[in-house]
């Protein structure tokens, strides 16, 4: 346990000894702010009640080009400078490496999240705020992101260069993106087209966030983001430990 | 403490280390001496538990290296090849985070901490950024993280590689200081290095061990067979006189300056430096030197370690022995 504590501070302590999370906190709460005053205002003006739904929306969008570069350096980094030697040359596990990286990317998230609450208190305060939709837009919002980190952090574990590591996992976050765009127009006229195509609609995660944005909370959602996120970690560890296969 | 059983590695399309067997005891410092892609690396990976060897088994501290890993990390302190550091950390906070790794209780950390830095003489730059550090601060931090734990095992693989002649005294210092009460395997292709620090060398070449033993023995190594003997001004006849002595073989003379050497090759091997020194005595030459002809140890490891030549079969049974020891 203090082997895991040690390690998550360690990784957060990179993040905030470089530029990287005050570039990306400042480009998040930009882009969040910009549209927030544009979708209130309109709200104001046509006298509607504000729905954070949109502006959840973008930032789920932001997280696609976001997450790449949170997760970029995590284990390619060690890799490259060859401090994986080190790292495993010490008493700890593939799992315990993994586990910590893996929270610190969380914990990150949750400091480029937790300021753009300011907007919601602001909504409260001047207007009528949907509670429970904010809420769960949040839970969606942090899930998803979650489930991108673990691919970013699986992604990055079989690489050496943080740069491919953030190319990579930008084109599999960017497909899971999109993926909502083409299965539609896969055929469904062939067997094979109908079962191409319901793969990529159970993969599409903005689907099942879209529930959350609407203030649901399903199961299907929470299994699909969880199983999502246990895999991708589960397939790191391997990856850590592939070393020792050759 | 280290037992090494038929090791051998493979990766693919090359073998790194073919069939080695060493043993190293408690508190001696054994050098790993080889040139660059002999496996120096590789057999120091194995030993860390970083890497599983192909075939073999390993034991470190009375530990398998790859069933009882974590017990086996607990237990050695290593510096890798190339130093690899986290540049952005500070100095301090690097070593309280490697000690807290090695699971070093927090009531003690501190002081493993202030140890490792005094041992290392870090203290001038404790609270400074490891990627503004000099190349000797660099290496020395890379020492100090392998000991701040207080392992029974220290395993350096090239310590003192790119560091200026002040820098290398001061660590070579560090490593003998380590030797005191713990046992030390380090690598190097520098000889000098292993005549200064180590107890025992092993010479390891294209993945296999080609000699090894005390120190000592090595020097055998390099004695030719022959008897130097270096003599005042230019004595006539004495070539002819020591190669009329029985058991000489034959005597090359040669000229240094006004003085003369000759190199005495004597007969299967017989030892005549008493002959030699009865027939000086006689003839009232004056001897300045007289001694087994030696090449250097530089001269000694490029013949072992030769890439093209064969491994000559007496050095591989001598070899062997010195492992066993």
């Amino acid at each position: 346990m203090r082997t895991i504590g040690a390690l998550i501070r360690k990784e957060l302590g990179v993040y905030f000894v470089s530029p990287m999370a005050y570039i990306i906190l400042t480009c998040l709460m930009l882009v969040f702010g910009l549209i927030f005053s544009s979708e209130a205002g309109d709200a104001a003006d046509f006298g509607r009640p504000f729905s954070f739904g949109g502006l959840f929306w973008v930032t789920a969008n932001l997280m696609v080009i976001v997450v790449p570069l949170v997760t970029m350096r995590l284990i390619a980094e060690e890799k490259n400078r060859g401090t994986i030697e080190t790292l495993m040359t010490a008493p700890v596990t593939e799992f315990q490496v993994v586990l910590a990286k893996y929270v610190a990317t969380l914990i990150f998230l949750l400091y480029l999240l937790l300021p753009t609450a300011a907007h919601a208190i602001l909504v409260s305060k001047y207007g009528t705020l949907d509670v429970t939709e904010t809420l769960t837009g949040y839970l969606g919002l942090f899930l998803i992101s979650s489930s991108f980190l673990a691919i970013g952090l699986f992604v990055s574990s079989l690489c050496s260069s943080q740069v491919t590591a953030g190319v990579i996992t930008l084109i599999v976050t960017f497909l899971l993106l999109l993926s909502s765009r083409f299965a539609p127009q896969i055929t469904d006229r062939t067997p094979l087209g109908r079962t191409t195509r319901s793969v990529f609609e159970a993969l599409d995660p903005f689907r099942y966030f879209g529930d959350f944005i609407r203030g649901i909370i399903d199961t299907r959602p929470l299994v699909y983001f969880l199983s999502l996120i246990v895999f991708f970690l589960f397939l790191s560890v391997r990856a850590l430990e592939a070393r020792r296969w050759r | 403490m280290i037992e090494v059983r038929n090791l051998t590695k493979v990766y693919p399309g090359a073998v790194a280390l073919d069939n080695i067997s060493f043993s190293v005891a408690k508190g001696e410092i054994v050098g790993f001496l080889g040139p660059n892609g002999a496996g120096k690396s590789t057999t120091m990976r194995i030993l860390t538990g970083f890497i599983p060897p192909t075939s073999g088994s390993a034991t470190v501290a009375g530990f398998d290296v790859v069933r009882q890993s974590l017990e086996v990390r607990r237990r050695v302190g290593y510096l890798p090849e190339n130093n690899p550091l986290y540049p952005e950390m500070r100095v301090e906070e690097y070593l309280d985070f490697r000690a807290t790794l090695h699971q070093v209780p927090r009531s003690r950390r501190a002081a493993a901490v202030d140890n490792a830095v005094e041992r290392c003489s870090l203290g001038e730059v404790r609270h400074r950024i490891v990627g503004q550090l000099s190349k000797g601060y660099r290496q020395r931090l890379g020492l100090a993280d392998a000991i701040v734990h207080d392992p029974e095992i220290v395993i350096l693989d090239e310590p003192t590689i790119g560091l200026d002649p002040h820098q290398v005294r001061h660590v070579r210092e560090v490593i003998r200081e380590l030797g005191r009460e713990r046992t030390v395997i380090l690598s190097t292709h520098i000889l000098s290095e292993v005549e200064k620090m180590c107890g025992r060398v092993l010479i390891i070449n294209r993945g296999r061990l080609v000699a090894g033993g005390p120190l000592e023995d090595i020097h055998n190594f390099t004695a030719t067979g022959r008897i130097r003997l270096d003599l005042r001004g230019a004595p006539s006849g004495a070539r002819e006189a020591l190669g009329k002595l029985p058991g000489v073989l034959n005597v090359v003379e040669i000229s240094r300056g006004n003085d003369r050497t000759y190199f005495v090759e004597p007969r299967d091997g017989a030892d005549v430096r008493s002959d030699v020194f009865r027939r000086a005595a006689e003839a009232k030459w004056e001897v300045l030197e007289m001694g087994p002809e030696r090449v250097s140890l530089e001269d000694a490891f490029v013949e072992l370690t030769d890439r093209s030549g064969p491994v000559p079969d007496a050095l591989g049974a001598a070899g062997e022995k010195g492992a066993g020891a």
